[in-house]
């Protein structure tokens, strides 16, 4: 499959806020990849992508693909709130956590987590990357952590 | 060393406002003129004083230019239009003032319950109209949402319960008992926290401030003029914006230095005065965990004990804290109970006290007092006021 044109991306994401800057991120969901800035220069990633890495002010950003492993740095559960595709929250809490990824201390990312009780998605958590179906496209979650890769 | 050459050279000399509710139908526009008008009258000026025109960036809201012909203003020398969360405004009001840009400046707050934070709202079809800021998918902790996320991480970090945030609503509610302006009047306890709806685990309805609709102005002018206007001066001794670069929600390194620790520092090298001399404080409670915040890094408490400390200086009798039987906190209810006017009501209760005219809500002998508007991550303010 040749990669989708910014147009496309854009038609098959519509639920997303693809922008110009992290349109790389976006098109990496097609793929079943989670990918961020990583600076050419200084090798520091950069999250939410931009075009100048803030550390050493390189333009040298190349879009660049990372594990998902990570730790649970912040996580909530949403009663209510944005609607989406799967998303029922009369059904239940929806889990909305801020992952600590392993590539770099401090690099962070957002999504939700599956497999897992709710009562078990806590702060410390370690999780892996899985993808979920999301309006017919692919989008990351995480999930705890499976037995032999811990 | 921070330098503060505009230290009690500026004043905030008139105040207005609407009161706020959750049932009016009136526009932004409309709000905002009567609480202009109430202010101007309040300064004992007229549309020919006001040369600077200050209006807060209220999503909706009209611009200053619209303002200016609907007050019939005659020459404006000075006007923006800053993000909401009041001290930027503040601030632009006083940095025109001191430069000789206009001699007295207008700011104008005007609010409105927006169709994704209230369900009232949304059935209203011009407020459908407000373009939506809020994320477009679940899994954002942008905006609001950014708040609850930290607040896990502060339950986490400190190993305590919602203690901090249930009592900074309980007090808030109290003082709103006696504050005509407030929407929510009726007293609640600290069972009715613990037993509220949760919005966003770990955060209930009651840790969240209250849409409403209404509106907020001030009048600011030179120390030199207030001294003959009818009002007592309240004058800015201090103030600052700040952040840190790091400040977007989810790459914030830690709890323990944002933007609320550089507004702090800013206003204690600024200042004469801090905490044990202050009267009053007014820290911001969007959310509550934003206050709490505020309670422990201004050092009236260490990191992670606001709810200790909030129970050791509780008033029974009144519901309220009292710091040490002196320093009431909020005492015109907060955000969470007068309603969420992103910090224009703690700043005009902090102008009423200290002008010796808050009727049953008068702390006797108010001289200074420390206003802390905005969060986290790019909105923290603060403000040191005192008497002229």
């Amino acid at each position: 499959m040749s990669a989708p044109t910014d147009a496309e991306l854009i038609e098959v994401l519509a639920h997303l806020p693809v922008e110009r800057d992290t349109a790389e991120h976006y098109r990496g969901y097609l793929r079943r990849e989670l990918v961020f800035n990583r600076c050419g220069a200084c090798g520091r990633y950069d999250a939410p992508m931009r075009p100048m890495c803030p550390s050493c002010w390189s333009w040298d950003m190349v879009p660049t693909p990372v594990s998902g492993r990570g730790i649970l740095h912040l996580a909530i559960a949403l009663h209510q709130g944005p609607p989406a595709d799967g998303v029922d929250y009369a059904a239940g809490p929806h889990p909305v956590v801020t992952v600590d990824l392993a590539e770099q201390e401090g690099l962070r990312f957002t999504s939700t987590v599956v497999d897992c009780a709710l009562a078990d998605v806590r702060i410390g958590l370690p999780v892996e990357l899985t993808w979920i179906e999301r309006s017919g496209a692919p989008f990351p979650a995480f999930r705890p952590t499976t037995i032999g890769e811990a | 060393m921070p330098r503060n050459p505009i230290k009690d050279a500026v004043a905030i000399v008139g105040v207005g406002s609407t009161g706020f509710s959750r049932t009016d139908d009136r526009s932004q526009l409309a709000l905002g003129l009567l609480a202009a008008t109430a202010a101007i009258r309040d300064a004992g000026l007229d549309a020919s004083d006001i040369d600077g025109l200050v209006t807060i960036g209220e999503p909706g809201a009209p611009t200053s230019a619209m303002f200016a012909s609907s007050l019939g203003l005659d020459t404006v020398t000075h006007h923006s239009r800053p993000s909401p969360v009041v001290m930027f405004s503040i601030i632009d009001a006083m940095n025109a003032i001191h430069a000789g840009s206009a001699d007295v400046v207008l700011v104008i707050a005007a609010m409105l319950r927006l169709p994704w934070a209230s369900r009232s709202a949304a059935n209203d079809p011009f407020r459908r109209r407000v373009p939506s800021v809020i994320p477009a998918i679940p899994e954002s902790i942008a905006m609001a949402t950014g708040y609850t996320a930290w607040a896990s991480r502060y339950l986490h970090e400190y190993g305590v319960d919602r203690e901090a945030w249930a009592r900074v609503a309980v007090n808030g509610r109290s003082h709103a008992a006696s504050n005509p302006l407030a929407v929510l009047r009726d007293r609640i306890t600290l069972d009715d926290y613990h037993s509220a709806r949760m919005i966003r685990d770990p955060l209930c309805m009651l840790d969240m401030d209250i849409p409403v609709d209404g509106a907020d102005a001030f009048v600011l002018t030179s120390a030199e003029r207030a001294a003959s206007m009818p009002h007592p001066p309240v004058l800015i001794h201090s103030a600052s914006v700040g952040m840190i670069g790091p400040n977007t929600e989810d790459q914030l390194p830690t709890f323990q230095r944002h933007g609320q620790h550089v507004v702090i520092d800013q206003l204690k090298a600024k200042s004469d005065f801090w905490i044990d001399e202050v009267d009053l404080f007014y820290p911001y409670d969007g959310f509550t965990i934003i206050t709490s915040a505020w309670i422990e890094n201004c050092g009236w408490c260490p990191p992670g004990q606001a709810g200790a400390f909030l129970r050791e200086h509780w008033n029974d009798d009144t519901d309220t804290v009292l710091v040490n039987g002196k320093v009431p906190f909020n005492t015109h209810g907060g955000s969470l109970s007068e309603g969420g006017t992103r910090g224009t009501g703690h700043v005009r209760e902090a102008v009423v006290q200290l002008r010796g005219t808050a009727g049953d809500r008068q702390v006797p002998g108010a001289r200074t007092a420390l206003v802390t508007p905005g969060g986290f991550f790019f909105n923290s303010q603060g403000m040191m006021l005192r008497a002229g």
